[in-house]
């Protein structure tokens, strides 16, 4: 057949383009004697440096790394890669030292109680996350989610990772170009071809000529060379409800070689935005993300230099010079446009709160890989498909991370107030915000099977935060013995949080084991 | 705890060691672990599973010999009722140390002084009147080399036995005549389907380290579990 899918062409390496380029391959053998060849070529610039930032990823980053087919071990010991449970957020609701956090597991017997309007008749005590799930007594001590003897992926409790990027797109580029038959070019986009039907025909490079593809994948980062520059599909932006636009990252050593290492990242806020404190085996990544319009680059460092003193004393404070970076909040207005799909950055980028942008890479190549268009005709259908999907993630993320700022009650600064402000909030948002004042968010709120926060993030985030919805003005039948259940859920959650807390090592032990010993596969 | 020292000829003397079986002597423990040399012996008694370390998540073979922590079915009032008793627990209180990898020092004897069985007064001596290594520490050096060469054998067996996927998890419900109920966990078997995929030059490499033949005899053991079964539902609870 003529128009037949047979090679992609992905512009742009980092973690964005090799993820991407990781996953499709690993679903779609690349095999040169194959009677119809599927290709793939990453053109990678060999001018821009990979920036090492410490990040945060969600659990599916163990499915991904499985399907692209790398070893768990590996992947720990190549990234600076360490275990994360969850969030833990300090000085968001009041600012006073408030804390609460947000766990990767749900609550206990998830799927067949809603255990949260049981919790509001306690009143407060226990916290609801420390309530509902043993992990948050594991992030107190900074405990591993598993033990040297779960083999690699599997888990004791849900765990995802924190990593450095840079080492992360190192070992994707090795293990695609290695194992999975990627084709890397080292070569500057120059230029973008159009074909007569408009679709994108090749890009020109500087130093491997032309290269033609009948699917382009654009991860040039902000650039967004192929779907924002030569396709002009608009930016939308979003700072209207996110204000966050700038962002100071820095790294801090450990003061003590065998100090702890978090298992979950700390989020404090701020004045006009909040510090990240993200625990890799070698060094914390730190940094600050804060609104221009509401505080200066020079405040903004002031406060980051200031938490760093706090955490990790004066010396290391004066060690630090953080780096710098202005983003745009926001996304482009379709993601898929004929036969050019944005992926990272180049599709849209919102401050990293709840760590939503490896987990959108993931969602993006996973989509492409399981519904690669076989033809150019198909390529439409999927396409609208995707930029559906794709919508809805970017509004959900945009709607979750508001709700972070809604629900405080923090009055100290004209970035909090402006928060409250009725236009910054998206409607969506206002709508669910009062329905859950009479019901707390449960499996009806998801919308979609492959929704990117499930609904125990919203129950986390919301009773973390001292929401309350109001009990039900009627009784179930069942009432009673809903209650007897919930409190005896709550029970074992306890038994089961002092057990763990026993039999699970430090978060620095395990993955000292792990560098000596590895995981086992089974 | 364990106190282990290494064997001295002057320091422990007079030192005695108590033989015989039985829990008071801390053989009340639920496997041995086990190494292909000795799977033969092993086989006609124990049934043979693969565990992990729970210090380093590393595979072992051992000797399964009751279905809960501290509970040896084999133990008797008069001591250990099997024809064959796993080394390792022969060896007890001794233990060959080594210097680790990249240490070339030769292993050394030593004996955890906590143990049970380490006595001033009661059992066979150590070391006779002249100051040498009487007959039964010399027996028991014996198995220690024995030992020693066996577990060093094993690294490699187990190593070949993950590199050819022939492991695989074995969750085992066993409902008692009592009518109580046990689930054996964190057990791994032979994986018989995998095993018999095995091709041609595998095979024959798999000969050639002497590693075919225990892994047949590490199948055939598990006909073992059900005399253990039997062992356990003749136990007056």
């Amino acid at each position: 057949m003529e128009d037949r899918i047979s090679k992609i062409v992905i512009v742009g390496g980092g973690s964005a383009g090799w993820l991407t380029a990781g996953v499709i391959a690993a679903e779609h053998r690349i095999d040169p004697q194959a009677k119809q060849p599927f290709e793939l070529v990453l053109i990678e610039s060999p001018d821009v440096p990979t920036i090492g930032v410490g990040e945060g990823t969600w659990p599916s980053m163990r499915s991904t790394l499985q399907r692209i087919g790398l070893s768990e071990t590996e992947f720990l010991r190549e990234c600076d890669a360490s275990f994360k449970q969850g969030t833990w957020f300090r000085d968001w609701q009041t600012g006073d030292g408030d804390t609460y956090s947000h766990p990767f597991t749900v609550p206990i017997d998830y799927a067949d109680i809603n255990l949260a309007p049981h919790w509001l008749a306690l009143n407060g005590a226990p916290p609801f996350a420390d309530a509902v799930t043993p992990q948050t007594a594991l992030f107190a001590d900074c405990l591993a989610p598993k033990q040297i003897t779960t083999p690699e992926f599997a888990f004791v409790v849900n765990y995802a990772y924190h990593l450095d990027a840079g080492r992360f797109a190192d070992l994707l580029r090795r293990h695609c170009t290695e194992k999975l038959g990627v084709e890397h070019v080292k070569a500057n986009v120059l230029q973008v071809n159009a074909a007569e039907n408009g679709d994108i025909r090749s890009v020109s490079t500087d130093r491997s000529g032309e290269i033609a593809g009948d699917l382009f994948i654009d991860c040039t980062g902000s650039k967004s060379l192929l779907l924002g520059e030569h396709f002009g599909i608009p930016f939308q932006s979003q700072q209207e409800y996110l204000f966050n636009d700038s962002a100071l990252a820095t790294q801090v050593p450990y003061a003590e070689e065998d100090q702890a290492i978090q298992s979950c990242t700390h989020s404090t806020a701020q004045t006009a935005g909040w510090i990240w404190d993200i625990g890799l085996p070698t060094r914390r990544g730190i940094g600050h993300t804060y609104s221009s319009a509401h505080i200066s680059d020079d405040e903004a460092t002031a406060q980051l230099l200031a938490y760093i003193k706090e955490i990790a004393g004066d010396a290391a404070a004066a060690d630090v010079t953080p780096r710098k970076i202005r983003f745009q909040p926001g996304h482009r207005r379709e993601f898929w446009h004929r036969n050019c799909v944005a992926i990272g950055m180049s599709s849209g980028f919102i401050e990293p709160l709840e760590a939503s942008a490896l987990v959108m890479i993931e969602l993006a190549a996973g989509m492409i890989a399981d519904q690669m268009p076989p033809t150019r005709e198909i390529m439409d259908i999927v396409a609208q498909q995707y930029n559906r999907k794709f919508r809805r993630h970017w509004n959900q993320i945009i709607e979750f991370l508001k709700l972070h700022y809604v629900l405080s009650e923090r009055d100290d600064s004209p970035y909090w107030q402006d928060n409250h402000a009725t236009a910054s909030i998206p409607d969506k948002l206002s709508e669910q915000l009062l329905l859950w004042r009479y019901r707390s968010p449960w499996h009806q709120d998801a919308e979609a099977v492959d929704e990117l926060f499930p609904t125990a993030s919203y129950q986390y985030i919301l009773h973390g935060m001292g929401f309350r919805s109001a009990p039900r003005h009627t009784r179930s039948h069942q009432q009673d013995q809903l209650q007897h259940r919930a409190s005896e859920l709550f029970r074992q959650n306890a038994a089961r949080a002092s057990q763990l807390q026993q039999a699970l090592p430090g978060n620095r032990e395990l993955l000292n084991k792990v560098r000596e010993f590895g995981f086992q596969k089974l | 705890m364990s106190q282990y020292e290494v064997l001295n000829k002057e320091k422990h003397r007079q030192l005695r060691i108590k033989t015989g079986y039985g829990a008071a002597l801390g053989d009340a423990v639920m496997s041995a672990m086990t190494f292909p040399l000795e799977f033969r012996d092993i086989q006609s008694c124990y049934p043979i599973l693969f565990t992990k370390d729970p210090n380093t998540g590393g595979f072992f073979p051992a000797a399964i010999m009751g279905f809960e922590k501290d509970q040896n079915l084999f133990l008797q009032d008069d001591g250990w009722d099997a024809p064959y008793i796993p080394a390792l627990a022969q060896r007890q209180p001794f233990l060959i140390a080594t210097g680790g990898e990249g240490d070339d020092r030769p292993p050394v004897v030593s004996l955890d002084l906590d143990h049970p069985r380490v006595s001033q007064d009661e059992g066979e001596s150590l070391f006779d009147n002249e100051g040498e290594p009487s007959e039964f520490l010399k027996q028991k050096i014996a198995l220690l080399d024995k030992l020693h060469g066996g577990l060093q054998h094993s690294v490699g067996f187990v190593d070949t036995l993950l590199q050819h996927e022939l492991l695989e998890q074995i969750t085992l419900d066993i409902a008692f005549n009592d009518g109580s109920k046990q689930t054996l966990q964190g057990f791994y078997s032979i994986a018989e389907e995998q095993l018999y995929q095995l091709k041609g030059d595998v095979l024959e490499s798999l000969n050639q380290a002497g590693y075919l033949q225990p892994i047949f005899m590490a199948v055939a053991s598990l006909s073992r579990m059900r005399g253990l079964i039997e062992r356990r539902n003749r136990l007056r609870v």
